[in-house]
């Protein structure tokens, strides 16, 4: 019998209703002229405004996730290279592109052809602006561009705040426009309430999988309450839902109930996951009784454990802050080591496994390195594995199962006979050049 | 005597070993067959042989333990392990001063930072591209129109090895094409693949700490030319022993040991049992 390697519980179903519900309302939204709909980023995306209008999100990555996890990627990704698009771009992009090329959707329902707005909060990923002038070249919706600086420093500055601030009073114009409705200051606080309960919420959650054994795989668990995280925050539906999934994880908490029957590891992921193999790549940990305790990519949307929430009184400048500073993708490398390095020592993790997305250099370039900081100057045990989050051509299982397996061996080894592991003194290149 | 067996089935080559524990642990067989297109025939053959070899039945094996690729087809199979373990444990057996091990297989190649105890404390591979590897070396040698076995002495003949700018597979056959139509010596284009597959090594080993002794193991340890060119590029002399070769099944054989004196310490092997086959 193979491990029992995923929690079903009623959350799993909620969500599951709650991510046809949308679905339902974009596919309305393609029937006539309302719902209004915009096409945003996860990262840092700034649904409080958007619900203020009364606007539903379209998420063009998640779109494209659900592509990959039923397996239908390929086509649409063939379909945009076959127009141009090269083998080395990203792979959500190509999806979505050809998604649209061919009149593709995930679920089978229809998608507005053309939003009322493409939004490109741009966030870290500077293909994402090139992604979306695309999206709206080809839907011919009008696109607006939010420029959102860069984290290079630990906390944004003022100018910087103020930067995008301004830029998302310019959004509200613009959203009065298009919609021709006026806005509602009332509504867009009660929207950033939401969020904010929403986040402590979802923040407990995360907490949870301190304890050993862990009630919850903060990886692949989380995905699956990832999608209520960025369409429903801000609505009392997504409070409620996360109040409920809360209640049920501690419930299960309290009964000492893991992932596994036992717990065997505690690991730190960082990467997205493979999501055309998301099953087999999840069956491979399952193997080994490891469970994810925290993870980076559950914090694309938002980085909500350590304290930071959107807040009424300042709705503006949270939205603006979040943006800049409190999603993981805006965040600068050193930042995310240190988050990582939180992780192993708060949520009590064995080892860190590093998903390496051979289409996405943006949130990949630089992990070589972060292996060698956690391996050689930590002297934690990481895993450094290689393949896409979109695209089944990347995927090599065997390759990917003998460094899995190779990990967890020499992991239980370590465990068995604890030992202090060589490390490298504090301050040594460890970047090697290469010889001239 | 108790007997165990590693079998490491490889993606070219499948490799049996069994070893006897009578006080002391030694090699009493070792056979190596293609591995081809039937996974589990192939296994079973070079276990055949290797019992056949040593005069025993095999039921006379008391336990053993795949290893590589192919590790999931082995039917006869008690437990099974990655390569990177076996050739840890393996190279740390016949060289117990191996701090590193530099493996040169068919389709892969892979540094592993090894403990006292031959456990692995870091392991890099190379992905999803077969430059660095053995089937690297055989397009060139078939591309230069000579055997596998005679490339590594001719490219120690190399006066003036060329340079060869792609370390990929497919591509370097239009290198070496080009350098032949402009009548270079063969032995200076293999010197240079050599070379190129040495330095590209040496990248991927870095990125594990390169601490002596440093143990050569893989079917490419038997090229002569590749030995010489890893040691010119990493400064340093490499353990190399006549069962390079079969360092992976000689690790799974340790381990197959291990398990019949049930000191076997992977607690894993139980409940993975019931995953053979996934």
């Amino acid at each position: 019998m193979a491990e029992k390697s995923e929690y079903r519980g009623n959350i799993h179903q909620r969500q599951k209703q709650l991510m046809l519900d949308w679905y339902g309302k974009l596919e309305q939204a393609a029937s006539g002229d309302e719902p209004k709909t915009c096409s945003l980023m996860v990262s840092g995306n700034c649904v409080e405004l958007l619900e203020a209008f009364g606007i539903v999100p379209i998420y063009p990555e998640v779109n494209a996730l659900q592509l990959a996890i039923r397996h239908q990627s390929l086509d649409p990704i063939l379909a945009a290279e076959e127009m141009g698009y090269a083998a080395d771009n990203c792979a959500y992009v190509k999806a979505d592109i050809g998604c649209l090329l061919k009149g593709i959707t995930p679920t089978g329902t229809r998608l507005p052809e053309k939003p009322t707005l493409v939004l490109c909060n741009f966030v870290g990923c500077n293909t994402y602006l090139k992604w979306f002038e695309h999206v709206a070249k080809f839907t011919g919706a009008p696109l607006y561009v939010i420029d959102v600086p860069f984290l290079r420093t630990a906390e944004p500055s003022k100018e910087d705040v103020a930067y995008v601030v301004k830029q998302l009073h310019e959004l509200v114009a613009l959203l009065e426009k298009l919609t021709g409705r006026k806005f509602d200051p009332d509504r867009f606080r009660h929207a950033v309430a939401c969020s904010a309960r929403s986040e402590e919420l979802w923040s407990r959650i995360k907490h949870l999988a301190k304890v050993t054994p862990s009630p919850f795989d903060a990886y692949f668990d989380a995905i699956t309450l990832m999608g209520p995280l960025y369409v429903y925050r801000a609505t009392q539906e997504g409070v409620d839902f996360f109040t409920d999934a809360l209640a049920e994880l501690e419930a299960k908490r309290s009964a000492g109930e893991g992932v596994y029957e036992r717990e065997r590891f505690r690991l730190v992921m960082e990467g997205p996951p493979p999501y055309p193999y998301f099953r087999t790549f999840r069956d491979m940990f399952a193997k080994w009784q490891a469970t994810a305790v925290a993870s980076t990519y559950s914090t694309v949307g938002g980085l909500w454990e350590f304290g930071f929430r959107h807040d009424p009184a300042e709705p503006f400048e949270s939205v603006a802050m979040h943006m800049i500073a409190q999603n993981v993708t805006n965040r600068n490398m050193l930042q995310r080591y240190d988050q990582m390095q939180r992780y192993l020592e708060e949520w009590k993790a064995d080892g860190v496994i590093i998903h390496f997305v051979k289409s996405c250099r943006l949130f990949s370039a630089g992990q070589g390195d972060m292996r060698d900081y956690f391996s050689k100057q930590l002297g934690v045990p990481t895993l450094y594995i290689e393949s896409d989050l979109e695209d089944p051509r990347y995927f090599a299982e065997a390759q990917t199962r003998t460094r899995i397996d190779a990990f967890f061996e020499a992991l239980e080894h370590s465990k068995a006979h604890p030992q202090p592991r060589p490390t490298v003194a504090k301050g040594t290149q460890l970047c090697v050049l290469p010889q001239a | 005597m108790r007997i165990a067996a590693g079998v490491d089935v490889g993606s070219t080559q499948t490799k049996a070993v069994l070893l006897a524990d009578n006080g002391g642990r030694k090699v009493l067989a070792r056979k190596l067959t293609d591995t081809g297109a039937n996974v589990q025939k192939a296994a079973e053959r070079a276990f055949d042989l290797c019992c056949e070899e040593a005069g025993i039945k095999t039921a006379d094996v008391g336990f053993v333990v795949g290893t590589g690729y192919g590790r999931y087809k082995i039917s006869f199979g008690n437990a099974q392990m990655t390569e990177i373990s076996c050739h840890a444990r393996g190279a740390s057996f016949l060289c117990p001063g191996t701090r590193t091990v530099i493996d040169m297989g068919g389709q892969d190649s892979k540094a592993i930072s090894v403990g006292p105890s031959g456990e692995v404390l870091d392991f890099v591979m190379n992905d999803k591209c077969a430059a660095g590897t053995g089937r690297f070396l055989a397009n060139a040698a078939e591309v230069i129109g000579i055997g596998l076995d005679e490339i590594g002495p001719l490219a120690l003949e190399a006066k003036r090895p060329v340079k060869i700018a792609t370390v990929c597979t497919v591509f370097v056959e239009a290198d070496i094409l080009s350098y032949l139509a402009n009548g270079k010596k063969p032995a200076d284009i293999l010197g240079g693949v050599h070379l190129a597959i040495a330095k590209r090594t040496l990248s991927l080993a870095r990125r594990v700490n390169i601490e002596p002794e440093i143990t050569m193991t893989g079917g490419v340890a038997r090229n002569a030319g590749m030995v010489h060119a890893l040691e010119e590029v990493l400064g340093a002399k490499m353990n190399v022993t006549p069962d390079a070769h079969f360092m992976g099944a000689v690790g799974a054989a340790l381990f197959a040991l291990e398990k019949m004196d049930d000191s076997f310490e992977m607690g894993w092997t139980k409940d993975y049992a019931s995953h053979r086959g996934n």
